[in-house]
C-alpha cells in the first residue's frame, strides 16, 4: 500500500533496527495506527510482507494488544481510567459523565467519527487521579467541568495543553524524603544531557568503564542490596551474576518500562525527568554482563515519555555515551527504545520478551530463566526502570553507602507513589524501611477530609490489602512479606472509611480479567468468573454462598497459574474477602454503607 | 550414538528409570499412570497452559506441571494426592465455566477428552451461575468448522498447523477469556486442508464438514487400512457405519504416520460412493457398453482372450497392472501374463524407478532402503527433485518433524521452488530438468554445468560429507543410470547412506516388486535368471518366456499398429497416461478393463469389470519406502468385486477353455503366503503385519551379469499429483475437488 513518506521512513528505520526483523511489528503497528487511526486489511498485508510474516501472524499479535484497533475509531480517542486509584477519586463518575457528554458508550465512536470513548485500565497517572488520555495526551485531576472544557477545545479544533509532567512528581520535598534518584526532578530541562552532566551525570559510567571491572560492578550492586523495584524484589546483583560469562551468543539488557501495575506511576517521572540517569544505568548494566545492546520496553500509553527518552538516547549517542568505544574504553553499547501497545501481562519479564520479539505477550516456560535463555534465545537481564536508575547512584557512592540508606537486605531508597484518599498524593523517594503509618500521615499528608483510614494497598493492586490496624510496620520487602503483603512496585493506594470494599474487589478483578492473557486455564477462566461474580454480587444479586466461593476460587487459582498474574489477581481478592467479610454480608442484606452500589442502595 | 544416561525417580512410590531429559509426564506414562493433559501433545512444543498435569514433587513448594518438568535423579513425584486431585477438579471446573454443556449434540461426544477428564476427575455439578461467553459457530471451509465456545484453548491445532504442517493457517485472536482461534483468511481458511486441526482437537471445537452430525462414535466400526492415494502408505482408520465410510483419521496413533494424514487420507474416501461407480459388468455391443451378468462377462472375456491367444500367439496379448491394487493382485496378474499366457507383455505406469534403484544398489539393496521412521531419524536428508508437500505429504511431515525434534539438516536439489525450502539448510536450485545432470556432476565431476551451480554443488557435497548417515531421497527426476550416479555418490559418503525413491500412488512400489515389469520377474530378477525363473516355473507349473515384453507405452503403440491384439488393464488408465488421448484403443481387438469408474480407457473397453476399491478389500500394499502393510476391508459397494476375485474367476474360466491353470487361492492372505516364498525380500514376519505394523522389505537382488540398469527417457513419469489430485481416482473425490484450494494450487 501507499505510505506517507514519514511513515515509510519510520517503517524503514524500525525494520532494520532489531536483530530480528519481527521485533518491529508492534511499533510499526503503533505508528501506522497513529497515522490511519486503525490497522486496515491492507496494512496487515503490508506489515506481513515487510517483516516476512504471514498475515495471520500479524493478526495474532495485533489482536493481543488493547491499544491496537482493527476498525476505525474516533479522531480523538478519549480513554478514561477507572482503575482503583482513579476510582477512589471519582474515575467511575467521570466515565459516566463522559458517556453523557459524548453521547457514546464504552468502545463506541461518535457518528461524525470525531470522538470515541473507552474505559481503560490504569494509565500510570495514579497520583493525578482521576485521569484520562486523549490519544497520547494526559489530563489529570479531572472534574466534569475540566473534562467538558477539554472536549470543547477539541471540538473547536484546539488541543488543551496536556500535563507536562505527571501530577504528584513535582511538589515540595518532605523532610523525611531522601532524594537520590529523584534529585534532579524539577530542575529546568532535567531531561537534557547538558543539565544532566551539570548535575553529576555520566560520572558513574566513567567510573564503571575506567576504574571497574564487570565483576566489580556486579559486586558493588550486590553490596548495595538493591532489590528489583518492579514488584518481585529479586536481588539485582544476583540476577546479573547469573548471566553466563562464556556464552557464545550475544547478551542483552532490557529495561522494563512497561509500568502498568495499578497504583504505580514512578517510572513515568523517572523517564520523563531523568532519562539520562536510566540510560547511564542501562549502559553500566550492559558493561557488567558484557552485553552490547539494550532495549527499553516502554508501555504504549507513555508515548510522550518515549519521545523524551528517545531524544535523550540520541543525545547520548551524539556525546559518545552510546555507540562504539564509549568514553574511549573500547566498550560498545547500543540502546533502542521499543513501544508496547497496551498489555499489563507484558510487564512479566518473559512475556515482555515475547512481545519485544513481535509476538503475543504470552509468558514463557521457566526454567530456563532469561539470564540463560532470554531475548532471541540469548542471555538477557531484565530490570525495572527504577532499579536501573538506581545503578548510577550505587556506582558513585558505593554499594555499601547505598545499602545503608535502607534496612539490611533492603538497600537504598525507593520511590513510593501514593494515591487514593490521602491529602498529598504524590511520588516520594524515601529510605526503605520507613514506617508505613508515618509515611501515610507525615509524608502523604494523612487521610483526606480528616476521615479514618480503612485499608491500604501497599505496592500496587497485586498486593494483599492491609487493614488500618496493620500498617504500623516498616516498609521494606521483608517486613511487608511478614505482614502478609508485598512492597510490590511501590504503588500505594489508600482507602478511607467510606470505601466499599466489595467495589474494590470488583474493580481489582475487573482489571485482572481484562489483562489475563488467556494462556492458562486457571487465570483465564478464574479471573473472568470472579469478575462476573463480583459484579453480580456488588450489584446486589449475591448469594450467601458466594462469599466463601470468591475466596475459594481465588485460592484455586493461587499457585497454579502459569505466571504470577493469576496470583496477582488471587492475593488481593483473598485478602479483601477475608478481612472485610462483613461488608460482603452487608451487601447480601441490601446494604452498601458506602453508596457505591447504586442499584443496591434504596432498591431494597 | 552416545549412551543416554538413565535417571532414577520415584512416582507414587514406584521406582522408574528413564533416559535423561525425559519429561515427568512421559515417565508417569511409562508406569501406566495417567496424568491428564490437554495442551501437552508429544511432538509439539510445550505449553504448560492447561495446568491439568500438575503434580506434587518433593522439595518443591508449588505443584509442578509434569509436562515441562524434566525428570531428575532422585526426584519423588506424587500424582494422586488430595492436593493434586483438587487441582485437577478445580481446573476442570474453571474449564467448564465457558464450555457449553452441549455434549448430546456435539460431534465429539463419546470421544471427547474433556468429557473423559470430567468423568474421571471432575466435580459432579457446576457452581458457575454467571453468563457464559457465547459466539456463533463459524464455517472456515467445507471441511473445517469452528465452535469457539467449545474451544478450551489448548492450542494444539495452532501448533500442529504451524509446527507440524508448516502452514500456519491458524492463529490466536483476542485475549484472556475472549481468546479464540482465528483462521488465516479472516473468515475462512486458506490452507492445505489436511484436517490435522480437527483431528487433534481434544473437544468439539473444530469439527469436520464431512462428518459432522452424521453419527455417533459408538455407532461405527473402525477399520485400519492403508490410504489409497499417494505412495507413502499412511495408515488411515476408516470409521464405518452400515458398510459406508463416514470418516477417516488415525487417532489411535498407530502406523508409520502416527496421527498424520493429509487431505487425501482424511477426506479422500468419498469416491467409494460416487454415483458414477460401476456396479455391474459391462459388455460392448456395437457402439455402447451394456450391463450384463457376471457369467456373460467372464465367459466372454475368457473366450475372446483364449481365441486371440490361440490365433496370434502369446505376444499378441498385453497386460497393464495397477499401482493402486494390492500386491496379491499384481502378483496374480503377472502370473497370469507369464504363466497362463506365456508373455512378458506386462507393465504398469511407473512413477519412480524402483527397478533402477534396486539395480544400482545391487547386493546392497536389502540394507540400503530408507523407511519412513529412518527418514525421521536421519541427521541429514538430501532431497532431489519432487515436492513432498504436494506429492508425498508424509515424507514432508517426517522431514519437518526431524528438523523440529533433532535438527535434521535438509538439503535440497531441485529445479522447482518447493515449500520445504523454507526449512532447508541449503537449497540448490538447478535449471529445469537438470537434477540428473547435477547428480552426475556430484558423483563424477562430469558434465557442463554453470560455474555458480558447481560452486553450490561443491558446498553441498562438502556439507554432506561432514554428516553421518545421510538419507538420499529422490523423485522421478532420477531414473536409470542417474540413480547409478546417485548410488555412486552415496557410497562415498561416510556412515550408512540410505535411499528412498518417491513414486506416486499407494502401491507403485508393490507393483514393481511383484514383477509387473516386462523385463523383470518378481523381486526384480532378470528374465534370464535361471534359478529364479525355474523356481517360478515349478511354483506355477508353467513354462516362462525369457523374452522381454513390451513396456506400457510400447503396448499402447503396438495397439495402434495392430501387433497387439488384446490388452488387459487392471486399475489403470493407460489410454490417458501413455497414448495421446486421440490414440485411443487403435487396432486392439479386445480391451478388457477392471475399473471403478468409466475412465478414458474403460470407455473404450469391450468388457469392463466393476472393481472394488482399496477400501473394499483385503490384501497388502508396499509403500514407496518399501514397507509392507495390510489392507483391511472397510466398506462394501454392492456389485463390485476385488481384482483378486476377478482374476480368480478369469483363471477358472480360462482353465475350462484349456488355457493355463486356475488360481486356487481362497484369500489374498493365501497369495501373500506364496509371495513370501516367491518374491525375495518379502519373506517378512507376518506377526508384524497382522498387528497393524509395517514390515520393511529387504529385496535380495543379483545383477546376474547384467550391466547397470538404464531406462528409456519418459518411461518413468510422475503423475505430478498435488495435494488435491490423485490421478483418475482424484476426479471422483467430490469433496476434495470442491475445495477452492484444489483449483488454486498447481
Amino acid at each position: 500500500m501507499e505510505l506517507s513518506p514519514k511513515l515509510a521512513a519510520k517503517f524503514e528505520l524500525l525494520q532494520n533496527h532489531y536483530p530480528v526483523k519481527r521485533s518491529a511489528l508492534v511499533p510499526m503497528m503503533m505508528y501506522a495506527q497513529d497515522e490511519y487511526g486503525y490497522i486496515s486489511d491492507d496494512m496487515v498485508n503490508e506489515l506481513a510482507s515487510r517483516l516476512d510474516l504471514r498475515p495471520v501472524e500479524v493478526e495474532e499479535t495485533l489482536a493481543y494488544y488493547s491499544m491496537l484497533h482493527r476498525k476505525p475509531i474516533g479522531k480523538h480517542h478519549v480513554q478514561v481510567c477507572t482503575n482503583v486509584a482513579c476510582m477512589l477519586r471519582g474515575g467511575a463518575q467521570l466515565l459516566q459523565h463522559a458517556k453523557k457528554r459524548l453521547e457514546i458508550g464504552h468502545k463506541e465512536t461518535t457518528q461524525d467519527g470525531v470522538f470515541s470513548l473507552e474505559e481503560v485500565e490504569c494509565i500510570g497517572a495514579c497520583t493525578g487521579a482521576p485521569a484520562m488520555q486523549v490519544n497520547y495526551d494526559y489530563y489529570e485531576n479531572l472534574t466534569p467541568l475540566k473534562f467538558d472544557r477539554i472536549i470543547e477545545d477539541l471540538d473547536n479544533g484546539n488541543r488543551s495543553a496536556p500535563v507536562p509532567v505527571i501530577t504528584g512528581a513535582l511538589r515540595e520535598r518532605n523532610a523525611l524524603e531522601i532524594p537520590l534518584i529523584s534529585k534532579r526532578w524539577g530542575i529546568k530541562d532535567s531531561h537534557k544531557i547538558d543539565v544532566y552532566l551539570q548535575n553529576g551525570g555520566y560520572q558513574a559510567l566513567e567510573k564503571a568503564l575506567k576504574q571497574m571491572t564487570p565483576e566489580s560492578i556486579i559486586d558493588e550492586v550486590k553490596k548495595s542490596s538493591l532489590r528489583g523495584r518492579g514488584g518481585a524484589g529479586f536481588p539485582t546483583g544476583m540476577k546479573w551474576s547469573f548471566v553466563p560469562k562464556d556464552s557464545p551468543k550475544p547478551k542483552y539488557v532490557i529495561c522494563n518500562a512497561d509500568e502498568s501495575e495499578p497504583g504505580s506511576c514512578k517510572d513515568r517521572p523517572l523517564m520523563e525527568m531523568d532519562p539520562h540517569q536510566l540510560i547511564e544505568g542501562i549502559i553500566i548494566a550492559g558493561r557488567a554482563i558484557d552485553a552490547h545492546r539494550g532495549f527499553i520496553y516502554i508501555r504504549g500509553e507513555y508515548r510522550y515519555v518515549l519521545d523524551i527518552v528517545d531524544a535523550a538516547i540520541a543525545e547520548a549517542y551524539a556525546r559518545g555515551y552510546l555507540g562504539n568505544n564509549i568514553l574511549g574504553s573500547g566498550f560498545d553499547f547500543d540502546l533502542l527504545i521499543h513501544t508496547g501497545a497496551g498489555a499489563y501481562e507484558c510487564g512479566e519479564e518473559s512475556a515482555l520478551m515475547e512481545s519485544l520479539e513481535g509476538k503475543r505477550g504470552y509468558p514463557r516456560i521457566k526454567p530456563p530463566f532469561p539470564a540463560i535463555v532470554g531475548l532471541y534465545g540469548c542471555p538477557t537481564i531484565i530490570n525495572n526502570v527504577e532499579s536501573l536508575s538506581s545503578v548510577p547512584a550505587i556506582i558513585l557512592e558505593g554499594g555499601e553507602a547505598y545499602a545503608n540508606r535502607g534496612t539490611p537486605k533492603n538497600g537504598g531508597t525507593r520511590l513510593l507513589c501514593v494515591s487514593g484518599h490521602v491529602n498529598k498524593p504524590g511520588i516520594y523517594e524515601i529510605p526503605l524501611g520507613m514506617n508505613m503509618k508515618k509515611f501515610i500521615y507525615e509524608v502523604a499528608g494523612g487521610i483526606r477530609g480528616g476521615k479514618k483510614l480503612k485499608a491500604v494497598i501497599p505496592g500496587g493492586s497485586s498486593c494483599p490489602f492491609l487493614k488500618a490496624d496493620e500498617i504500623d510496620i516498616p516498609m521494606d520487602y521483608d517486613s511487608l512479606a511478614k505482614a502478609g503483603s508485598m512492597l510490590g512496585s511501590g504503588g500505594m493506594v489508600v482507602m478511607d472509611e467510606d470505601t466499599c470494599m466489595v467495589d474494590m474487589a470488583r474493580r481489582v478483578m475487573h482489571f485482572y480479567a481484562h489483562e489475563s492473557c488467556g494462556w492458562c486455564i486457571p487465570c483465564r477462566e478464574g479471573t473472568s468468573w470472579l469478575r462476573k461474580m463480583l459484579e453480580r454480587f456488588h450489584a446486589g444479586f449475591g448469594r450467601p454462598e458466594d462469599i466463601d466461593m470468591v475466596g475459594e476460587l481465588a485460592k484455586n487459582m493461587l499457585g497454579r497459574t502459569f505466571c504470577p498474574l493469576g496470583d496477582a489477581a488471587a492475593m488481593p481478592t483473598i485478602s479483601i474477602v477475608t478481612k472485610f467479610r462483613s461488608e460482603f454480608e452487608d451487601h447480601l442484606h441490601g446494604r452498601c454503607a458506602y453508596k457505591s452500589a447504586e442499584a443496591l442502595v434504596g432498591s431494597r | 550414538m552416545a549412551e543416554t544416561k538413565l535417571i532414577n525417580l520415584k512416582i507414587n512410590g514406584r521406582d522408574v528409570q528413564v533416559p535423561q531429559g525425559t519429561l515427568v509426564i512421559e515417565a508417569t506414562r511409562r508406569l501406566g499412570i495417567e496424568v491428564p493433559s490437554f495442551c501437552y501433545y508429544p511432538g509439539l512444543s510445550l505449553q504448560a497452559a492447561c495446568r491439568m498435569c500438575l503434580v506434587e514433587v518433593e522439595k518443591m513448594p508449588k505443584l509442578q506441571t509434569a509436562c515441562t518438568l524434566v525428570a531428575s535423579e532422585g526426584m519423588v513425584v506424587r500424582t494422586n494426592t488430595d492436593q493434586v486431585r483438587n487441582a485437577r477438579k478445580y481446573m476442570l471446573e474453571f474449564l467448564l465455566t465457558n464450555h457449553p454443556l452441549d455434549c448430546p449434540v456435539c460431534d465429539k461426544g463419546g470421544e471427547c477428552e474433556l468429557q473423559d477428564m470430567v468423568f474421571r476427575y471432575g466435580a459432579d455439578s457446576s457452581r458457575f451461575v454467571e453468563e457464559k461467553i457465547h459466539r456463533p459457530e463459524e464455517k472456515w471451509s467445507d471441511l473445517v468448522y469452528y465452535d469457539a465456545p467449545r474451544c478450551i484453548l489448548c492450542f494444539r491445532c495452532v501448533r500442529v498447523c504451524d509446527e507440524g504442517m508448516d502452514v500456519k493457517a491458524l492463529g490466536v485472536g483476542m485475549r484472556g477469556a475472549n481468546s479464540i482461534i482465528i483462521p488465516n483468511g479472516g473468515d475462512h481458511l486458506d490452507c492445505e486442508e489436511c484436517g490435522m486441526c480437527i483431528d487433534i482437537c481434544p473437544v468439539g471445537a473444530l469439527t469436520s464438514g464431512t462428518y459432522r452430525y452424521k453419527t455417533r462414535p459408538w455407532e461405527m466400526q473402525y477399520v485400519s487400512t492403508i490410504c489409497t492415494h499417494c505412495s507413502n502408505g499412511c495408515k488411515t482408520t476408516l470409521s464405518v457405519r452400515n458398510h459406508e465410510i463416514l470418516r477417516a483419521n488415525n487417532r489411535d496413533l498407530s502406523g508409520i504416520n502416527n496421527d498424520f494424514l493429509c487431505v487425501k487420507g482424511r477426506f479422500g474416501f468419498d469416491f467409494t460412493k460416487h454415483p458414477e461407480r460401476i456396479k455391474q459388468p459391462l459388455l460392448r455391443k456395437g457402439e455402447k457398453l451394456y450391463p450384463v451378468s457376471w457369467e456373460e462377462a467372464a465367459q466372454a472375456a475368457a473366450k475372446q482372450l483364449n481365441e486371440l491367444h490361440a490365433a496370434y500367439g502369446p505376444e499378441s496379448v498385453g497386460f497393464i497392472g495397477s499401482n493402486r491394487t494390492s500386491n496379491e493382485e499384481n502378483y496374480l496378474l503377472q502370473r497370469m501374463a507369464r504363466a497362463t499366457f506365456g508373455t512378458n507383455n506386462i507393465d504398469h505406469h511407473r512413477t519412480a524407478d524402483y527397478a533402477g534403484l534396486v539395480t544400482a544398489l545391487g547386493d546392497r539393496a536389502a540394507d540400503s532402503s530408507l523407511t519412513m521412521e529412518q527418514l525421521y531419524q536421519s541427521k541429514a536428508v538430501l532431497l532431489i527433485g519432487n515436492d513432498p508437500t504436494n506429492q508425498n505429504p508424509l515424507v514432508g511431515w517426517q522431514i519437518r518433524a526431524g528438523i523440529r525434534h533433532h535438527d535434521t539438516k535438509l538439503f535440497l536439489l531441485n529445479s522447482r521452488e518447493i515449500k520445504l525450502a523454507r526449512k532447508a539448510t541449503q537449497s540448490v536450485q538447478v535449471p529445469t530438468g537438470q537434477e540428473a545432470a547435477a547428480v552426475r556432476w556430484l558423483a563424477t565431476g562430469e558434465g557442463e554445468l554453470p560455474h555458480e551451480l558447481t560452486e553450490q554443488l561443491t558446498a553441498l557435497r562438502a556439507a554432506l560429507e561432514a554428516e553421518q548417515d545421510v538419507a538420499l531421497v529422490f523423485g522421478s527426476e532420477l531414473a536409470g543410470a542417474t540413480i547409478g550416479h546417485l548410488v555412486a555418490f552415496g557410497s562415498k559418503l561416510p556412515g550408512t547412506t540410505r535411499y528412498m525413491a518417491l513414486g506416486d500412488y499407494a502401491n507403485s512400489r508393490g507393483a514393481a516388486d511383484m514383477g509387473v515389469l516386462p523385463d523383470r520377474l518378481p523381486g526384480y530378477a532378470y528374465l534370464d535368471n535361471k534359478t529364479v525363473a525355474e523356481a517360478l516355473e515349478n511354483l506355477w507349473d508353467a513354462k516362462l518366456s525369457a523374452k522381454p515384453g513390451l513396456t506400457a507405452p510400447q503396448m499402447v503403440e503396438a495397439a495402434q499398429s495392430g501387433t497387439l491384439k488384446a490388452l488387459y488393464v487392471v486399475g489403470a488408465n493407460p489410454l490417458a497416461h501413455f497414448g495421446t488421448l486421440g490414440f485411443g484403443r487403435g487396432k486392439l481387438q479386445l480391451l478388457i478393463v477392471h475399473e471403478m469408474f468409466l475412465t478414458e480407457t474403460a470407455k473404450q473397453a469391450d468388457i469392463v469389470f466393476p472393481a472394488a476399491s482399496a477400501y473394499e478389500k483385503d490384501g497388502s500394499v508396499t509403500n514407496t519406502s518399501g514397507q509392507i502393510q495390510l489392507l483391511h476391508k472397510a466398506g462394501e459397494v454392492m456389485g463390485t468385486r476385488s481384482d483378486f476375485d476377478l482374476l480368480r474367476i478369469l483363471s477358472h474360466q480360462l482353465e475350462k477353455l484349456g488355457l493355463g491353470k486356475a488360481f486356487h487361492y481362497k484369500t489374498p492372505a493365501a497369495v501373500f503366503e506364496e509371495i513370501r516364498k516367491a518374491v525375495p525380500g518379502y519373506n517378512v514376519h507376518p506377526a508384524g503385519l497382522l498387528t497393524g505394523g509395517a514390515e520393511p522389505t529387504k529385496i535380495q537382488f543379483s545383477r546376474n551379469g547384467h550391466e547397470p540398469y538404464n531406462v528409456p527417457v519418459q518411461l518413468i513419469r510422475s503423475a505430478n499429483d498435488n495435494l488435491f489430485t490423485s490421478g483418475s481416482l482424484g476426479r471422483f473425490c467430490t469433496m476434495m475437488q470442491s475445495l477452492p484450494e484444489a483449483e488454486a494450487k498447481p
